[in-house]
C-alpha cells in the first residue's frame, strides 16, 4: 500500500504513451513520405536542367504546359482509364457473381486460379505475355490465323500495342477485384432475394435491382483503387511494349521515370508527378460526388 | 555459443572474401569477354575473384545513375558505360567516378586515339578507358541472299540494297526480310545513317541542336525509302535475334559489336553461312562507314579497390593479347592503336565462312566521321526514337517537317537553341 510517488504526472504519462507508440511509425513516415512529398514540390519549380539548380518558377510547370509528349502521355493514360477499367470492372462483378453461384462446383479452386495472376511476378508475367503478342511466332496470331482472322502487329502499331496493354492488366487485375467484389456480395442479406423471388422477381431484375445497388460502395471502392491504379500505371507499359511504339503506350508515369531518371531533370520529374496526384486527387472527389453520393443521403 | 561463434566466422569470412571480390557491370556479349581476361588477371592477383554482371545495356545506364544519384550507393567495382552517355555522368556527378590520372592512367593516353579520350576526359581527369568502337556493317546470311540470287559485291548504295530487299521479298513470299529497324524501341538507324552523313543530335560543342540540318534529312529520308519498300522486320532487340535465328532475316545493319551477339545467339547450323559488307553510301561513291556505340570501363569511386580495378581495366583493354583474343572470340573491335595494323586481322573468321571481317571493318574507322556525345544523348534519343516512329508510319509530311517538330521537342527538354 505505498502512496502514488506522483499523481500528477499519471496522466500526461498516459496520454503520451500512445504517441510514443507512434513515433517509430511517424519518424519514418516523416523522412519517406513527408519530406520527398514536400522537397518533389520545391522540385518542381526549380530549373535542375545543369547543376546549379536554381529558382525558375515556371520553367517546368510553363513547359508541361506545352510538352505535347506530355498529353499524349495524359491522353493514353485517360484512354485505358475510359475504356480498360469499366470493362474490367464488368467482368468483375459477373466473376463475383458466378463465384457465389450456387451452381459453381470447386469454388475455392477458381477463386484461387482468378486471384493467381497477381501472385505473379510483374517481370514473367510481361516476359510472357511479349511472347504471347509476338507478331510472327506468338500463339494468340497463331489462333487468330487459325480461325481465319488476319494476325496483327500487336507490340509495333500503336493502337494494337494501347490494346495489348488493356488485355494484359484485365488479365492481371479482374480476378483481384472479383474478390473484393465477392466479399461485397456476401454482405448482401439473403433475405432481399427471398423476398424478391417471393415477388416474382426474375434473374436479371434480381441482379440490377439487388445486386447492382447494395454492391455500390463496394464497386466504388474498386473504382477509386482501379482509377488511382490506372494512375499510376508502369510496369505493362515499361516491360511489355517497352512504352512504343515511339511513345503509343507512353503513360504519366512513364514519362516521369524518363524525364527523372534517364533524363535526369528531377524537376520536371516532379511537376508530372503533382500532376498526376492532383489529377487523381480530381477523379476520386469527382467519382465519390457521382457514385457515393446517395449514401451520404442515406 | 558455438553457432554466434560460427556465424561470426562466416560473417568474418565473408567481409574478407568481399574485399577481395571485384565486382563488373555490364552488358550482353561484354561479359564473357571480360570473364576472358580473368585468368591473366588473376596471375597478376591470385585470390582476386571478379564477378562480371550482365545486367542489360539501359539497366546499366540506369542503375548507374541511380547510384551515383545515390552517393555512389549500390555501385560495382568496374563500370562499362557507353561512350554517348559518358558526358551524362561526368556533368551531372563529376565526383562519381575515379579520376584515373590518380591511378596512373597517363601512360594509357598515347595508347588510344584521341576522337576515343574526347568523351571520356574533361580537362585533364581520365574517367574511362577506352575498350570498343562500333564501326557499322551489314551482317549478312550468304545462303539466303544466294538463294535469292543477290550477290553483296553489288550493293554500293542504299537503293541497292532497297533493290535487293525487293528481290528477296520476291524470292521467299516476303517470309524472309532483307533485314530489321527497331522502329519504336531505339533509333539506331538514323544515328548511324545520320553519322554516315557527317550529322548528329548537336554540334561538335554541344552548344546546338542540328538535328535539322541536311545530312540528318538524308538520313531519315533514305531510312523511309528503305522502310517503305518493306524490306524490314519492324523488332526491337530480343525479336531481332528470333528472326535471325528462325532464317527469317537475311541481314543485320549495326555496329561491328554485333559480330559477337551472332556468334553468341546463332544455332550451330548458321556457322560458317555469315559475312559481312560494307554499310552502303548515301549516294553513288559516298561514305562507307560509320560508326554506333563503343564503350568504355570506368571505376565508381566508392569502389573499395580502386587498385585492383584499375589494374583489370589495364589488364583487359591495354593487352595486345586480351584485346586480340576479345576481338576474335567475342568480336569486340578494339581501341587499341596498336592493333589496328595488326597482322592477325587478315585472318579468316570462321563463322563468316573464312572471311576476314576485321581487316574490312577496321578499314573503315579512318573515314567515320566523328561525332561528340553530350550530357543530353539521352534526352535527344528518347525524342527521337518516337519522332522516326511516327514519320515511318507517314505522319509526317515530309523528313523535314518530322525532323523540326523534334528539333523543337529536344529543345523544349534540354534548353539548348536550335541551328539555323
Amino acid at each position: 500500500m505505498t502512496p502514488d510517488p506522483a499523481p500528477r504526472r499519471r496522466p500526461w504519462r498516459r496520454r503520451a504513451t500512445p504517441y510514443l507508440f507512434l513515433t517509430p511509425f511517424f519518424a519514418l513516415f516523416a523522412i519517406f513520405w513527408v519530406y520527398p512529398i514536400a522537397y518533389s514540390f520545391v522540385l518542381s519549380f526549380l530549373n535542375t536542367r545543369q547543376r546549379p539548380w536554381t529558382l525558375d518558377w515556371d520553367f517546368n510547370w510553363g513547359r508541361l504546359i506545352q510538352d505535347e509528349y506530355f498529353w499524349n502521355a495524359l491522353g493514353n493514360t485517360m484512354l485505358i482509364l475510359v475504356v480498360q477499367v469499366p470493362i474490367m470492372l464488368a467482368f468483375a462483378t459477373l466473376l463475383a457473381v458466378a463465384f457465389s453461384s450456387d451452381l459453381l462446383k470447386f469454388k475455392g479452386f477458381f477463386r484461387f486460379a482468378f486471384f493467381a495472376p497477381l501472385v505473379l511476378g510483374a517481370v514473367p508475367y510481361s516476359a510472357v505475355f511479349r511472347l504471347i503478342f509476338n507478331e510472327q511466332y506468338g500463339v494468340l496470331n497463331y489462333a487468330l490465323t487459325a480461325i481465319g482472322l488476319p494476325s496483327v502487329s500487336w507490340l509495333y502499331e500503336s493502337t494494337p500495342a494501347l490494346v495489348t496493354i488493356m488485355i494484359a492488366m484485365t488479365w492481371r487485375w479482374t480476378g483481384y477485384n472479383a474478390v473484393i467484389l465477392l466479399s461485397g456480395l456476401q454482405s448482401i442479406p439473403a433475405t432481399l432475394y427471398e423476398a424478391a423471388k417471393i415477388d416474382g422477381a426474375t434473374g436479371v431484375q434480381r441482379f440490377f435491382l439487388i445486386t447492382i445497388p447494395m454492391l455500390r460502395p463496394v464497386l466504388l471502392f474498386t473504382f477509386v483503387l482501379s482509377t488511382i491504379g490506372t494512375l499510376q500505371l508502369f510496369t505493362e507499359p515499361w516491360l511489355i511494349t517497352t512504352t512504343g511504339p515511339g511513345n503509343a503506350t507512353e503513360t504519366l508515369v512513364t514519362y516521369l521515370y524518363q524525364q527523372g531518371f534517364r533524363s535526369f531533370n528531377f524537376g520536371y520529374a516532379s511537376a508530372i508527378a503533382y500532376s498526376v496526384a492532383i489529377i487523381a486527387a480530381i477523379f476520386s472527389i469527382l467519382q465519390i460526388r457521382l457514385v457515393g453520393g446517395r449514401e451520404v443521403e442515406r | 555459443m558455438h553457432r554466434v561463434a560460427l556465424t561470426l566466422l562466416a560473417l568474418l569470412t565473408a567481409t574478407a572474401v568481399s574485399a577481395q571480390t571485384l565486382t563488373v557491370w555490364v552488358w550482353d556479349i561484354n561479359k564473357p569477354a571480360l570473364e576472358s581476361t580473368v585468368e591473366s588477371f588473376q596471375e597478376m592477383h591470385p585470390g582476386v575473384d571478379v564477378v562480371v554482371e550482365d545486367l542489360g545495356n539501359q539497366n546499366v545506364y540506369d542503375r548507374g545513375l541511380a547510384g551515383c544519384a545515390a552517393g555512389g550507393l549500390d555501385m560495382p567495382d568496374v563500370y562499362l558505360v557507353e561512350n554517348n552517355e559518358a558526358q551524362v555522368f561526368w556533368a551531372q556527378f563529376p565526383d562519381c567516378f575515379v579520376d584515373l590520372t590518380t591511378l596512373g592512367a597517363d601512360e594509357l593516353r598515347p595508347m588510344f586515339p584521341d576522337f576515343k579520350w574526347a568523351e571520356l576526359t574533361v580537362g585533364d581527369a581520365i574517367h574511362a578507358v577506352p575498350y570498343d568502337s562500333g564501326p557499322t556493317a551489314i551482317f549478312y546470311r550468304r545462303d539466303l541472299y544466294e538463294q535469292a540470287g543477290i550477290d553483296p559485291a553489288d550493293i554500293e548504295t542504299w537503293n541497292d540494297f532497297i533493290d535487293a530487299g525487293t528481290q528477296m521479298n520476291e524470292a521467299f513470299d516476303g517470309n524472309v526480310k532483307m533485314g530489321a529497324i527497331g522502329k519504336g524501341s531505339d533509333d539506331e538507324w538514323f544515328r548511324m545513317l545520320a553519322n554516315q552523313a557527317g550529322c548528329f543530335y548537336f554540334d561538335q560543342a554541344a552548344t546546338e541542336i542540328t538535328i535539322t540540318q541536311p545530312g540528318c534529312v538524308q538520313a531519315m529520308e533514305t531510312m523511309k525509302n528503305v522502310w517503305d519498300a518493306s524490306t524490314l522486320h519492324p523488332a526491337g532487340w530480343s525479336e531481332q535475334i528470333q528472326f535471325l535465328q528462325n532464317d527469317a532475316q537475311a541481314s543485320s545493319f549495326f555496329g561491328s559489336w554485333y559480330s559477337g551477339t551472332l556468334i553468341a545467339n546463332m544455332p550451330e547450323e548458321q556457322a560458317g553461312e555469315w559475312g559481312v559488307y560494307l554499310t552502303p553510301a548515301l549516294e553513288e561513291g559516298g561514305v562507307r562507314a560509320s560508326n554506333l556505340g563503343g564503350s568504355a570501363l570506368a571505376i565508381p569511386a566508392s569502389s573499395d579497390n580502386p587498385e585492383l580495378a584499375y589494374d583489370f581495366i589495364t589488364n583487359a583493354l591495354a593487352d595486345e593479347e586480351n584485346q586480340r583474343e576479345i576481338l576474335f572470340e567475342y568480336g569486340l573491335t578494339p581501341s587499341l592503336l596498336s592493333l589496328q595494323d595488326d597482322p592477325a586481322l587478315e585472318q579468316g573468321v570462321e563463322f563468316f565462312g573464312g572471311q576476314a571481317i576485321w581487316e574490312d571493318i577496321l578499314g573503315t574507322l579512318g573515314d567515320v566521321p566523328a561525332v561528340a556525345g553530350t550530357q543530353y544523348f539521352q534526352e535527344a534519343r528518347e525524342v527521337m526514337i518516337v519522332t522516326v516512329n511516327d514519320y515511318l508510319d507517314g505522319e509526317y509530311a515530309s523528313a523535314e517537317a518530322a525532323l523540326d517538330a523534334a528539333a523543337d521537342q529536344i529543345a523544349a527538354s534540354t534548353g539548348l537553341p536550335i541551328a539555323d
